[in-house]
């Protein structure tokens, strides 16, 4: 009768907490929405690939190859290697605008003129001999070839440094790859027991790049962060709430009441736990699910690991909250010291961007957090499909903090019952 | 047998002493009025009857259990409801009491029971009763204050001012329901600072200020303590010591003498009495049997209200 009277009281405080939130559109906001406005952002910021589109760059083409330069006297105006690679510029999906003259930024319509505006993001020069030079018609007075250089400028615009080396990256990639074609042809004219001297002469190192073998599908961005957003439904739906649910019950006079009621304090405790817990799974399960049906990510769903390591992480998030929810005198000073702390520790879990691009430092406090754990274990189970005894050290730190921290706000918690 | 039993209790905030040193006891049934000015230290003498305050010293028992020691049985026994109203505003009245219905393990039919029987008290109707209380009107949220402290069947019952912020109209239908609870043989303390209130409900009436019991008693008891009387006031167009010797001679007349009136500088008669009701009209017939023209008549009962001014020099609702 006993256990099932506790269970009875259980279930009412938890069902009056959970209706607290479901019933109060900013906390449904925060809670629900705002993660999964949060992930629509992350989505179609990053979610396409890890690479940028080249269709989004956009190059100013001066292509000077059609025009006239003397060949050893010889007049010549063969353009067709430059309009070659134009197209295939093209046809790579950059996109192009083609300019007449290099120019300056004051003078209207040159290419100078729009990447002073932003309008183009690189200027690519064709020289005026780069048929002539690829195509050997240089030849000395006795009819001889002559090996000449043609020189490619690409301008970038300097004022956007992520943009301009991406830019930069994509283009000279591709003309490389393009100029490489012409190589080729240009080893086939020097005979044949010399070719593969001439080939090691003209690319001494070659840098074989791949993905090495991590995970068995191809991963976008979008399918790093979704696992990541588990960490922060730890810090919003339970860390958050959890610092908000005594203090605000405390201001309304509600919680003096439920205690005056032959109900321990903890049964109260579990009941606003289960509604905490219940929050964070369903906070979570919202970022996941969207994750899927928006962005189609591609993840492993081994639901028992994100069930126990969310139940372990919650621990110590709500164990702060109820620190917070204790040692504050109202509903307003705990919403502010909840907020201080939760909305810096965001970027210190690695949920973001990976720790190791913060100082040292950082990554040190970071790595101490239970939430950068728990976004470890989410993107080893999730991206890269580890079995269970992989995270099993990390699943330990949770515990270990979880108990720690959920005993701390178990301490904090009965502290306040003391002063009301 | 006493439900409530106080014994030296002391509160004290910081630098505030809220309680200071109060004994008292509450009898098995009785509704007991503690009736004080503002800041008289009422609610916090009652939050530590429930169990949210800690007394800084002394001992309270209810219903012979010591309320630190024997905390649950204490809550069991005790239906408090609280001065402010204490309710999730986001929770409909049904809602409400369902939820301190399972706080005091109702569960099942009876948890239905209990909850329609108090909507009724509450007279909600049935649209009202699946709003938010956010939407209650002030005493809609009263009625269902304290609809959620009696659900489990309190024996004993704590009324921190219940009628604050209610109509004349809600009031006496409050009045009526304190009154109906009593009769259940149910043990209440009332709060409140309106004298009409506990001199219409209390049997017995401690008077608190500052922190103390000033004055301990049964209404009656307390007006008999302090010596001042009910008083017929009269205005007629002359006076004659015969006149007053007739008047003295009614029954129930304990003293008649003329009196100036200060500011317009005319006679009165001042009749004393213990029932002025009874002989008003025993007075103004006499009066007009002497040949005298009864100008205004005043009647001044002696009220809790002069208890206090009495006992402490200030009025009651400053
Ligand atoms: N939590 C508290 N902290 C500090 N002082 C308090 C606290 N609660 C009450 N007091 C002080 O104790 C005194 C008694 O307050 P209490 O609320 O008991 O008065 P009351 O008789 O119920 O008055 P009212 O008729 O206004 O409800 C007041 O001076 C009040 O300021
Ligand atoms: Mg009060």
């Amino acid at each position: 009768m006993k256990v099932k009277r506790a269970i009875n009281q259980v279930a009412a405080v938890a069902k009056t907490d959970f209706l607290g939130v479901l019933r109060n559109k900013t906390a449904i906001f925060f809670t629900l929405l705002f993660p999964l406005f949060f992930i629509v952002i992350i989505g179609f910021t990053f979610g396409q690939s890890g690479t940028t589109e080249t269709s989004s760059i956009v190059v100013g083409v001066v292509n000077l190859d059609g025009e006239l330069i003397a060949v050893n006297a010889t007049n010549s105006i063969n353009g067709t290697i430059g309009d070659l690679l134009v197209e295939a510029l093209e046809s790579a999906n950059f996109t192009i605008y083609g300019y007449d003259d290099y120019g300056d930024r004051d003078t209207n319509g040159t290419a100078a003129y729009a990447i002073s505006r932003g309008d183009i993001d690189a200027i690519m020069v064709i020289p005026a001999n780069f048929t002539e030079t690829l195509s050997f018609q240089y030849t000395d007075n006795l009819g001889a070839q002559v090996a000449t250089q043609s020189h490619l400028q690409l301008h970038v615009d300097p004022t956007d440094t992520t943009g301009a080396l991406i830019t930069q990256q994509s283009i000279l990639g591709f003309t490389s790859a393009f100029v490489k074609q012409y190589q080729q042809v240009a080893i086939q004219q020097v005979p044949a027991d010399m070719q593969s001297y001439i080939q090691v002469l003209a690319d001494p190192i070659t840098v074989l790049v791949s993905d090495a073998e991590v995970t068995e599908e191809e991963l976008q961005w979008i399918d790093y962060m979704v696992p990541g957003t588990l960490g922060l439904v730890l810090l919003w739906s339970g860390l958050n709430h959890a610092s908000m649910t005594i203090a605000t019950e405390r201001t309304k006079g509600t919680f003096q009441r439920m205690i005056i009621a032959p109900v321990s304090p903890t049964i109260v405790l579990l009941g606003k736990f289960i509604s905490n817990l219940t929050l964070v799974y369903m906070s979570g399960f919202v970022m996941l699910v969207s994750g899927v049906l928006l962005f189609q990510v591609n993840l492993y769903w081994n639901i028992p690991v994100i069930i126990l390591a969310m139940f372990l992480g919650s621990l110590s998030a709500i164990g702060i909250g109820l620190i917070i929810s204790s040692v504050t005198k109202n509903e307003e000073a705990a919403n502010s010291i909840a907020v201080i702390i939760s909305v810096p520790l965001q970027f210190f879990i690695g949920a973001f961007f990976p720790l190791t691009m913060m100082p040292e430092a950082a990554q040190v406090f970071g790595e101490a957090l239970p939430f950068t754990k728990l976004v470890n274990i989410m993107k080893d189970v999730m991206t890269r499909n580890l079995p269970f005894d992989a995270v099993i050290p990390e699943l330990l730190y949770l515990t270990v903090s979880g108990i720690i921290l959920f005993s701390l706000g178990t301490i904090a918690y009965r502290i306040a019952l003391k002063r009301l | 047998m006493n439900d409530i039993e106080i014994n030296s209790v002391t509160k004290r905030f910081e630098d505030t002493l809220a309680v200071n040193d109060i004994s008292m006891n509450v009898a098995k049934g009785e509704l007991f009025g503690l009736l004080g000015p503002n800041g008289a230290g009422k609610s916090t003498l009652t939050k530590m009857i429930s169990g949210i305050l800690n007394p800084t010293s002394g001992t309270i028992k209810v219903g012979n259990y010591d309320i630190q020691k024997d905390s649950m049985k204490v809550k069991e026994l005790l239906g408090v409801v609280p001065q402010d109203i204490v309710l999730y505003d986001y929770l409909n009245a049904k809602e409400n009491l369902s939820f301190y219905g399972r706080l005091y393990g109702l569960s099942g039919k009876k948890l239905k029971e209990r909850i329609n029987e108090l909507l009724k008290f509450t007279q909600l109707d049935k649209k009202a009763v699946k709003r938010h209380v956010s939407t209650y009107s002030g005493g809609m949220k009263r009625r269902v204050n304290i609809a959620a402290a009696l659900l489990h069947e309190p024996q004993v019952i704590l009324l921190d001012e219940p009628t604050a912020g209610l109509d004349p109209q809600n009031k006496h239908a409050l009045w009526e329901i304190i009154q109906s609870l009593k009769s259940q043989g149910k043990t209440i303390v009332l709060t409140t600072h309106m004298m009409e209130e506990a001199e219409e409900l209390c049997s017995k009436i401690a008077i608190m200020d500052q922190g103390k019991i000033i004055a301990l008693g049964s209404p009656s008891e307390l007006v008999k303590k302090i010596k001042l009387e009910n008083t017929i006031t009269l205005v007629p167009d002359k006076t004659s010591a015969r006149l007053i010797e007739e008047i003295k001679s009614i029954s129930g007349v304990k003293n008649a003498y003329t009196a100036q009136d200060e500011n317009e500088k005319t006679e009165t008669i001042k009749v004393i009495t213990d029932n002025p009701d009874d002989i008003l009209s025993d007075v103004v017939a006499s009066t007009v049997n002497n040949g005298t023209k009864v100008l205004s008549v005043q009647l001044s009962r002696v009220t809790l209200e002069d208890v206090f001014i009495t006992l402490t020099g200030r009025s009651l609702r400053e």
